[in-house]
């Protein structure tokens, strides 16, 4: 069992990562110059967590911005999702957004067409 | 050339006022500043009543010029002045926004990043969707050479009129590269 909390930052969203659960939560916007530095701690949790039972996972995203180093790094993640999925795994992304900004869906769109589990894009009021 | 004790602050101000410029900035740019500058870029787009899709083009447009210069002045090995970029944001006569950023560059670069630029400029919406998922599957070591890759895409797709690069002669084998997106 792991836990993974990155607190957010001005260009890097709050993350959490809940083992028992089966829960990753990625939450605000993420500009950060080098991407990688905070994704790769988010790969490896989905990497150990995919590794390590065949329990579901679920991925909640309240992503607003992302920059395009943002976008690649959330494309490895959606691999490893889509990998996990095509062996039979129960994985699931929703991506909430606030209805005022019809950017996100563009953004969540384009991820969701190359993704074959179940991916939800719906709207949510802002708290 | 005026000496530096002469600017003269009222007729640059009325430059910035007769352009539209809401920010404008010069120098060498740092990590964070490129934060603090977006923070302020986001505010002035509030106070100026900019859509929130408007608004999140163009600061989205911002981060990605900021960082490619940036990541062009690290490859390149150039200390903080010889990175230095100068970049305007302002609003045309039909309310478009115009953001611009510029960077020295090594001469040898400028014709690669010229034809990359005019490359994108001829592609419609689809195509240059088609491109972008393209790149976004490509190796991260195919943006080596110029860092620009699939930020100058992102850029493009955003802008609504195709996008232009200028290179203007400078000293030491560099050129000055300036690009321009209206969103």
């Amino acid at each position: 069992m792991k836990e993974l909390n990155l607190p957010g930052t001005q260009s890097t969203p709050t993350v959490t990562g809940n083992w028992d659960a089966g829960l990753l939560s990625i939450s605000g916007d993420s500009y950060p110059e080098n991407s990688f530095e905070m994704f790769g701690d988010i790969i490896a949790w989905v990497e150990g967590y995919l590794a390590d039972s065949d329990h579901p996972l679920r991925v909640d995203l309240r992503i607003v911005y992302m920059n395009t180093s943002s976008v690649r790094a959330m494309l490895d993640i959606f691999d490893l999702l889509e990998e996990a999925h095509q062996q039979g795994r129960d994985v699931t992304v929703n991506w909430y957004y606030d209805p005022r900004n019809e950017r996100v869906v563009s953004l969540a769109d384009e991820f969701k067409e190359d993704c074959s589990f179940t991916f939800n894009i719906a709207p949510e009021k802002a708290a | 050339m005026e000496n530096m004790d002469t600017i003269d602050l009222f007729t640059l101000r009325e430059h910035f006022n007769r352009n539209r410029i809401l920010l404008c900035f010069n120098g060498p740019i740092s990590r964070s500043l490129i934060e603090e500058i977006g923070n302020a870029l986001k505010n002035y787009l509030q106070a100026d009543n900019a859509h929130p899709s408007a608004a999140m083009d163009v600061f989205a447009t911002y981060i990605e010029m900021t960082q490619n210069i940036r990541h062009y002045a690290a490859k390149r090995g150039y200390n903080d002045q010889e990175g230095s970029a100068t970049v305007v944001v302002a609003r045309d006569e039909d309310g478009h926004y115009l953001v611009q950023a510029g960077n020295m560059i090594e001469a040898s670069d400028g014709d690669t990043l010229q034809g990359m630029v005019d490359e994108l400029a001829v592609l419609d919406k689809v195509a240059l969707k088609a491109r972008y998922k393209e790149q976004m599957r490509k190796p991260r070591d195919d943006d080596a050479v110029t860092g620009a890759g699939l930020g100058l895409i992102d850029i493009a797709r955003k802008s609504a009129a195709p996008l232009q690069a200028d290179l203007s002669p400078a000293v030491n084998g560099r050129q000055f590269f300036s690009l321009r997106a209206v969103i």
